[in-house]
């Protein structure tokens, strides 16, 4: 195998598992409460900031900072439900309120940051630092983490849906919101909880993406565009398309850019979406309005 | 148990139930008849909490109720089988049974629940695997009934039971209200048709344009064909 | 028969189809009024100490606004989400840029070509999204260098001429060109949410599956909004360009979406006047603000947030209550602008 093949298929696989963690927050929230979160990013900024603070200013491990950013994330989700999502739910004009929300939201958060902190790059350690090499190409085993992780998470999601009954509950409510309060499933707690459960993924994103990223109050913005490219790209909604889009779109960036050098990556995806739109518009496993959790 | 006072309902800009006085003691089925657009389904919507009322009141056992959220009123013991069915339609049939069971009892009573319903409709167990969607009108019915059983219910309220249904369905579905009824569960059934529901109902209710017009024990009332037919049609 | 009808009609008329109105017509003394105060103003201006920059804020205003109305056209009254509003203003200002920079047109006649590009653009992808905007960053910053000027923009295009005229004299002539341009989006906007297309837009807006049952051909109202949105927007980019002598890769960098999305929010999602009203405010409010530095940037989140989830309608209409209840000498017919408060499709309905 040539160098450059295990290299556009590791960055593809890394590229795809970081697109998926991203996108299944996303997609979720999406399905289950019908809210475009574009403070996705902005949640995964606060996750990162707070697990920098544990590790940097408490000079935590940063096996203590990854919960605490984790749960600080899903809180702050959470809290955003409460002010800014709750008081429009069930009200007309839903989707455009709490679109322009999160905007306002995700601003707000650089802004703080910036002030709180600095707009200057942090550096978060990895959990497991190290590398080998496999064809004189260097595999970091934070990579290897991140794609463990990823696909556990899908796996971990895919059976709460499925298997538990407030996971049953979710589908539920996406499905058929009257029917569900009808069967005594509270309705605002369940969309409370699916923000929450997307915040701490947008956290857990944050914390293991940073090393590789490095973190800014900005870094959450591309990775949630990325999210929201390969969400639409899968199917809005779908998790199962959440993944399969994740890694498609990261292997073909990954091999494009490999191939034909950075310059053309982001074109080729956003070529690549433009023609897909245009055969499927609802995207991979998206079937419409009616298409939910 | 369950007592309705003064009930004033609608929706944006025109007022359905102008005062409904209503009430369903324990063991007892009650029927409110009336024809089609007159409000029965906004009273069983207002009651359940699907719709918030603009005045009166709404009591299970003597608890104040009106403000609850149907959620709560569900959970409550006040379990509504509402028109249209509303399924969850990407859930298997066992699943919307299992969601019928969502609040209060843990897996092993869940299945043994579904163990009974299974029982009253066999049927639902041979298409335990099936999405919802994909049933038919008659099969809608009997999950939607069904899902309703699930659940630890003091009163069942059922909208329309036969609601577009063929006719041999629709004895079916009676057939099993009946079975449901004998268990001793208590029933309010919204109907437009007074021969279905002769056997189910201890008192009669007759609802017009949003008003309670008669009220009287089944088999005085029922049995009053020039009455019925006045109203009715 | 027929008069008996038709009288009846004429009765029942004002109750029925007001909030449809395609034929209300604005007061000519208001449009009289608003154009006359528009041609004084800078000879008024010009004699203060502020006046210079006071106009060149109107100018700033002129542009933004017909970007913000472009936009509220297709997302407040088209209900579709389109990022690509700033994609499109580069569009057309890098066609203007690029004849008047690398083929040495005139500024006047090359922004004439630029809503043109700039709805060509719209059209081809058919789809203006944020997938657009990507594409059209990444062309500007890698595409060849007569348009990507190596990277950074075009820097050095000629600006607009008048003549020998210089100083204030030039200042008020660009601002008459920016006057007239805003004046001519807002008046074909206005005439667009006022016509049977605009009711129909509406109507897809709230009701996508009873419209297109009533034979609204959702393909082609919506073709055709994205035209006139992309092509007032390219016109702007067009004169922005020769107002500020070139055009950077900065323009698409992210507040620059935000400070529009801010003017539609705060004025008034899906109304005509909210997006103007909402230009003057973000305008104005940012020359106060820009003090703060990011506590600028926090507040302006945090207003966008809470206005969008506790007045989802803007100011425009606390403004028009106002009107009505102080100023006008009778009460105003319903508007036509839908609130985002109007029902919308649920699946449930399917």
């Amino acid at each position: 195998m040539s160098t450059q093949f295990v290299q556009a298929v590791w960055g593809g696989i890394l590229f795809g598992s970081v697109y998926g963690l991203m996108a299944l927050g996303l997609t979720l929230v999406w399905g289950a409460v019908r809210l475009l979160n574009l403070a996705h990013g902005a949640i995964f900024v606060v996750g990162s900031y707070v697990a920098f603070f544990v590790v940097s200013k408490l000079n935590l491990p940063i096996l203590v900072a990854l919960p605490i950013g984790v749960l600080a994330a899903a809180a702050f989700a959470y809290l955003m439900h409460l002010i800014f999502i709750r008081p429009v739910i069930g009200k007309p004009g839903f989707d455009n309120s709490t679109l322009i929300a999160t905007v306002g939201i995700s601003i707000a958060v650089s802004a703080a940051a910036i002030l709180i902190f600095n707009p200057e790059y942090k550096v978060i350690p990895p959990i497991i630092s190290g590398n080998f090499t496999l064809s004189d190409v260097q595999i970091t085993k934070q990579g290897l983490l991140v794609i463990g992780t990823s696909l556990a998470l899908f796996a971990l999601v895919y059976l709460f849906l499925t298997y538990t009954r407030r996971g049953m509950a979710i589908r539920a409510v996406s499905q058929q919101q009257e029917a569900a309060s009808l069967m005594a499933i509270p309705v605002v707690r369940t969309y409370g909880m699916v923000i929450a459960i997307s915040g701490a993924l947008a956290g857990l994103a944050g914390v293991l993406l940073s090393p590789f990223f490095f973190l800014n109050p900005n870094s959450g913005f591309n990775p949630m565009i990325q999210a929201l490219i390969v969400t639409i790209f899968g199917g809005l909604g779908s998790v199962r398309g959440a993944l399969v889009a994740g890694f498609v779109l990261g292997i073909f960036e990954s091999f494009v850019e490999v191939y034909y050098g950075v310059a053309w990556a982001q074109p080729g995806v956003f070529l690549l979406i433009i023609l897909m739109l245009i055969v499927r518009p609802n995207g991979l496993f998206g079937i419409g309005e009616v298409r939910r959790l | 148990m369950l007592e309705v006072k003064g009930l004033v309902a609608g929706y944006a800009g025109s007022e359905v139930l102008h005062g409904i006085d209503l009430e369903v003691n324990e063991g007892e089925g009650v029927i409110v008849l009336g024809p089609n657009g007159h409000g029965k389904s906004t009273l069983l919507r207002a009651v359940t909490g699907l719709l918030s009322p603009r005045a009166g009141q709404v009591l299970l056992d003597g608890k104040d109720i009106t403000r609850w959220r149907a959620d709560a009123i569900a959970a409550a013991g006040l379990v509504h089988i509402p028109q249209g069915d509303l399924l969850f339609p990407e859930m298997t049939v066992t699943e919307n049974l299992l969601m019928g069971a969502y609040h209060g009892p843990t897996w092993s009573e869940r299945s043994a629940r579904l163990g009974r319903v299974y029982e009253l409709f066999p049927w639902l167990k041979e298409r335990g695997g099936q999405l919802a969607r994909t049933l038919s009108g008659g099969e809608r019915r009997m999950l939607a009934l069904g899902r309703g059983l699930m659940s630890k219910a003091k009163l069942l309220l059922i909208d329309e039971p036969s609601l577009g249904l063929a006719p041999i369905t629709t004895q079916q579905i009676y057939a099993s209200i009946h079975k449901v009824k004998e268990s001793g569960l208590s029933l309010l059934i919204a109907d437009e048709n007074a021969n279905h529901v002769a056997g189910l109902a201890d008192r009669v209710y007759l609802l017009e344009t949003g008003s309670l017009v008669r009220q009287g024990p089944a088999d005085e009332l029922l049995r009053d064909k020039a009455l019925l037919e006045s109203y009715l049609g | 028969m027929s008069a008996q009808a038709a009288g009846a009609v004429g009765v029942s008329r004002p109750q029925l189809d007001q909030a449809a109105a395609p034929w209300r017509r604005p007061s000519i003394w208001a449009i009289g009024g608003g154009l006359a105060a528009g041609i004084v103003l800078p000879l008024l201006l010009v004699r203060i100490d502020i006046g210079t920059y006071l106009i060149t804020l109107l100018i700033l205003f002129f542009v933004q606004a017909v970007v913000a109305q472009s936009w509220n056209l297709i997302m407040g009254y088209g209900g579709i989400y389109s990022f690509a509003q700033v994609a499109l203003f580069a569009v057309g200002g890098w066609t203007s840029g690029v004849l008047v920079h690398s083929l040495g047109w005139n500024p006047f006649l090359a922004i004439l070509i630029s809503p043109l590009v700039a709805v060509v653009a719209a059209l081809g992808t058919g789809l203006p999204t944020l997938a657009f905007h990507e594409l059209a960053r990444v062309f500007a910053v890698t595409g060849p260098r007569f348009i990507s000027g190596g990277g950074y923009g075009l820097v050095t295009v000629q600006t607009f001429q008048f003549g020998d005229a210089i100083g204030d004299q030039r200042t008020i002539y660009l601002y008459y060109l920016a006057g007239l341009i805003f004046a001519i989006a807002t008046f074909v906007i206005w005439r667009v949410i006022h016509s049977p297309l605009g009711v129909a837009m509406t109507a897809l807006r709230d009701s996508e599956t009873y419209a297109v049952s009533r034979g609204i051909n959702q393909f082609r109202v919506r073709l055709v909004l994205f035209a006139i949105s992309a092509f007032f927007t390219g016109l702007a980019g067009g004169y922005s360009t020769h107002y500020n002598g070139g055009i950077s890769t900065t323009i698409f960098d992210f507040p620059r979406i935000i400070d529009l999305l801010a003017m539609i929010v705060i004025g008034g999602w899906g109304t005509f006047g909210g997006p103007i009203l909402g230009a003057g405010i973000v305008i104005g409010l940012n020359q106060y603000l820009v003090a703060l530095g990011d506590y600028q940037t926090l507040i302006l989140g945090l207003a966008l947030a809470g206005i969008a989830v506790f007045a989802p309608q803007g100011l425009w209409p606390l403004i028009r209550r106002l009107y009505e209840n102080y100023l006008a000498p009778e009460p105003l017919a319903p508007a036509v602008e839908v609130s985002p408060a109007a029902p919308r499709d649920t699946t449930e309905e399917l």
